[in-house]
């Protein structure tokens, strides 16, 4: 047992710590986890890492790979990032290049992994539909052959990266006769295509996502990843490749972090609010849940180097305490500021601009999003507790 | 980083279970909370023979010199059988005091016999307060003749009946919050000065206030450099309430294990209740607040292992511990429905234990001034 990175890792950390000194500003820093690509400027931090070999960490040499790496790399590079709201690495390397490795033709493989280690294009996943939520597997969107094409009518939702990806990983219904896990397939579309409309939705903090339409867009055949109707199991396969992205503990850390030396700074009713006893139950109680956090973390980290393991369970159980964990650092910490809390942003008086209204009404939406908290717990009761299907 | 046990560690926790499994099953805690001693002389004779009482002491003295990542192994494994017996405030508190502090002549005087099992030493530090470390000692010991004569009213003392020997905490200077001059004292609980009232506790297990009107103690009964005690005592307790932390890890999961075994059987509406989203959520929120529990009790032994700063770490253990096991005992007992609250059902051992052990040591609050101190003071 040892809880100490290696001086390898802590050697690696550092380097990743200045390269951000080096490079971050403010238009890089996003409040959102993950920062997307959005920007030119967010997509050039983006490259600079690809040059220096840090997206290709631990992919085969062929297609552009470093081929053998230290396995804690890429958590402690997320972790990192993370911490200074930069863009971090996972969607397109957990899930795209992952199971292209996995189940893609070479074709696919040649044609689209040495680009996306080189960051030269950028991805939207396109699974959701407005039937197929947490019930994913009930995705509508048609995909019939015709010919060397699919012709696909639809309409996904929620599609966050739409409005600037240049591909979309789209899950479609290739069978709508057989059940309904086995009727999906994945494939790849360039965006835009003829027939494909983008619709701007505004979430309650104001980050864009998109409704996308499908009006006879026509896909070559050769776009399908993988084979015919097994899109179901890539798509739950590629979950839990998102080890990129596990590293979901750390904006919280920072967060509460923020909280603490507020509290510290801070004089409210006269008195210093770091004296006030309730003050101090509160930041106590949130600090067992914040340790909490990072120990399911670092526990989730372990699990997911050993060779061969999928570390399905630690990650449900992370992304379900990551949800409950903002949720109730959000909230105390709204409580504390009193009706100071409710200021939001460039109005003056708000205590931390207001980015902790922001947190609050956005924790809500990581209690649901991808996995959310009841469907983690489901995820747990059945896979890991193996309690009967209800 | 890595969280695996090595193979000593896999090993000592394998004999553990086994061992506890057939000499220590929960009858055993049921039976010994009628037991005029609180535990098992027999059973405690039988853990000696297999050097667990050496574990976290020395090879001069008998032991085997481990570190408190092996007694976490350990206490979770009594944890999960609900084991009684006095090891936490004998082995780890009163002995790891005197190995801490002690010169020779008492090491040796104490420990090998404390190693193998004929002697009991209680611990008793807290007195008619809630905190658990310096501020609660006002019991005074004053010098007199060859020795101290010591006054005052100590709480909780676990098995001090059962014990040869009580090791007390007192002022041989200052006051409370003050950490210098305390001092440690061999008390006889069979003293005439010293008066034991029985706890009445809903975990059932020995405890006593103890009152001390003018015990006489010799100097060879004092332990370790009178009005220092506090140096040696502090990571003394911290690794004692470390190892409570494994044993509530351990008893969450089986008070766990139980209640999912018990949904996956239990039919009602036509179906097993483990099959309805209520009874599933209750059970995976609890699981993961017990490995959550699990990795930071382990966190901390570690800590404690390589000397680092370990205040803070320590009482997030025990207050994250201490409350997961309550909510463990309790979710536990409601899953079994109605029969959950029967008295003769092994889930009230487990109720009972889980409201009493987050309370003692150092209430969950405790912990967290201690937590806010640590984060807001520096």
């Amino acid at each position: 047992m040892d809880f100490r990175f290696s001086e390898e890792e802590e050697a690696f950390r550092k380097e990743v710590r200045e390269f951000i000194e080096a490079n971050m500003t403010d238009t890089i820093r996003s409040k959102w986890l993950g920062g997307l690509l959005d920007t030119p400027e967010r997509q050039e931090f983006v490259t600079k890492m690809s040059k220096r070999g840090w997206l290709s960490m631990g992919f085969p040499k062929e297609y552009g790979g470093t081929g053998e790496s230290m396995p804690l790399a890429q958590y402690i590079l997320n972790d990192e990032l993370h911490k200074a709201q930069a863009p971090i690495v996972g969607k397109n390397l957990g899930v795209v290049v992952n199971t292209l490795l996995h189940n893609g033709s070479e074709k696919l493989k040649q044609e689209f992994i040495p680009r996306i280690l080189k960051n030269e294009i950028q991805w939207a996943l396109a699974y959701t539909e407005p039937e197929a939520g947490s019930d994913l597997a009930n995705m509508q969107m048609k995909a019939e052959l015709d010919g060397d094409e699919y012709v696909l009518n639809g309409q996904k939702r929620f599609i966050t990266s739409a409005h600037f990806a240049d591909y979309m990983w789209t899950g479609v219904r290739t069978d709508p006769d057989a059940p309904k896990h086995k009727g999906i397939s994945l494939l790849i579309i360039d965006v835009p295509t003829p027939g494909m409309t983008l619709s701007p939705m505004n979430t309650v903090i104001g980050e864009q996502t998109n409704d996308v339409f499908f009006d006879d867009v026509r896909v070559p055949k050769e776009r399908l990843v993988g084979e015919l109707n097994e899109g179901w199991r890539y798509i739950t396969e590629a979950l839990t490749y998102e080890r990129f992205a596990m590293t979901s503990f750390a904006p919280t850390i920072r967060k509460f972090n923020r909280l603490v030396q507020w509290v510290k700074d801070t004089e409210l009713n006269g008195k210093p609010l770091r004296d006030d006893p309730v003050v101090r139950r509160k930041i106590a109680k949130l600090a067992m849940v914040v340790e909490a956090g990072r120990m399911l973390d670092l526990r989730c980290v372990c699990e997911a180097v050993r060779p061969d393991y999928v570390p399905a369970n630690e990650a449900a159980m992370n992304k379900m305490w990551g949800g409950i964990a903002e949720t109730v650092l959000t909230d105390e910490a709204l409580d504390i500021m009193g009706p100071y809390g409710y200021l939001w942003h460039n109005g003056g008086h708000a205590p931390m601009d207001g980015d902790m209204v922001d947190d609050y009404l956005w924790a809500g939406h990581q209690r649901v999003a991808a996995a959310g908290v009841d469907i983690s717990k489901n995820i747990i009761a059945r896979r890991y507790l193996g309690l009967p299907a209800s | 980083m890595d969280m695996e046990f090595s193979e000593e560690q896999k090993t000592l926790q394998s004999t553990a279970r086994s061992f506890l499994s057939t000499e220590s099953p929960l009858s055993m805690a049921r039976e010994m909370e009628s037991n005029e001693n609180g535990f098992s002389r027999d059973l405690w004779k039988k853990m000696a023979d297999l050097g667990w009482f050496g574990l976290p002491h020395n090879e001069d003295v008998g032991g085997s010199g481990m570190g408190t990542v092996e007694l976490v192994v350990l206490t979770k494994e009594m944890g999960r059988s609900l084991c009684p017996s006095p090891y936490i405030p004998t082995v780890i508190l009163a002995g790891g005091a005197i190995a801490a502090a002690g010169n020779d002549e008492q090491k040796q005087c104490w420990l090998p016999a404390m190693i193998s099992g004929e002697t009991v030493i209680a611990f008793a530090l807290q007195e008619e307060n809630t905190f658990y470390d310096a501020r609660s000692v006002h019991a005074t010991a004053v010098p007199e003749g060859d020795g101290y004569v010591l006054n005052g009213t100590k709480m909780f003392v676990e098995f001090a009946t059962a014990a040869d020997r009580v090791l007390v905490v007192a002022r041989t200077a200052g006051s409370p919050p003050e950490t210098d001059g305390l001092s440690m004292f061999l008390v006889d609980p069979n003293d005439v000065n010293v008066r034991m009232e029985p706890l009445n506790t809903v975990a059932r297990d020995r405890q006593f206030q103890m009152k001390l009107d003018g015990v006489k103690v010799a100097t060879a009964d004092v332990i370790g450099e009178p009005g220092k005690a506090w140096e040696s005592l502090e990571g003394v307790i911290e690794r004692g309430v470390v190892a409570l932390c494994g044993y509530m890890v351990g008893a969450s999961e089986r008070i766990h294990e139980m209640a999912t075994a018990f949904a996956k059987e239990r039919v009602q509406f036509g179906h097993p209740i483990g099959s309805f989203q209520a009874i599933q959520h209750y059970l995976a929120l609890s699981i993961t607040e017990i490995i959550a529990a699990d990795t930071t009790t382990f966190y901390a032994a570690w800590t404690l292992d390589e000397g680092e700063p370990s205040r803070e770490i320590v009482a997030t253990a025990k207050a994250f511990a201490g409350d997961t096991f309550r909510k463990a005992s309790d979710i536990g007992a409601q899953i079994h429905g109605g029969i959950g609250y029967d008295e003769d059902m092994d889930t009230t051992l487990f109720l009972r234990r889980g409201k009493q052990y987050q309370l003692s040591m150092g209430d969950s609050g405790f912990w967290e001034d201690i937590i806010a101190e640590e984060i807001l003071d520096r």
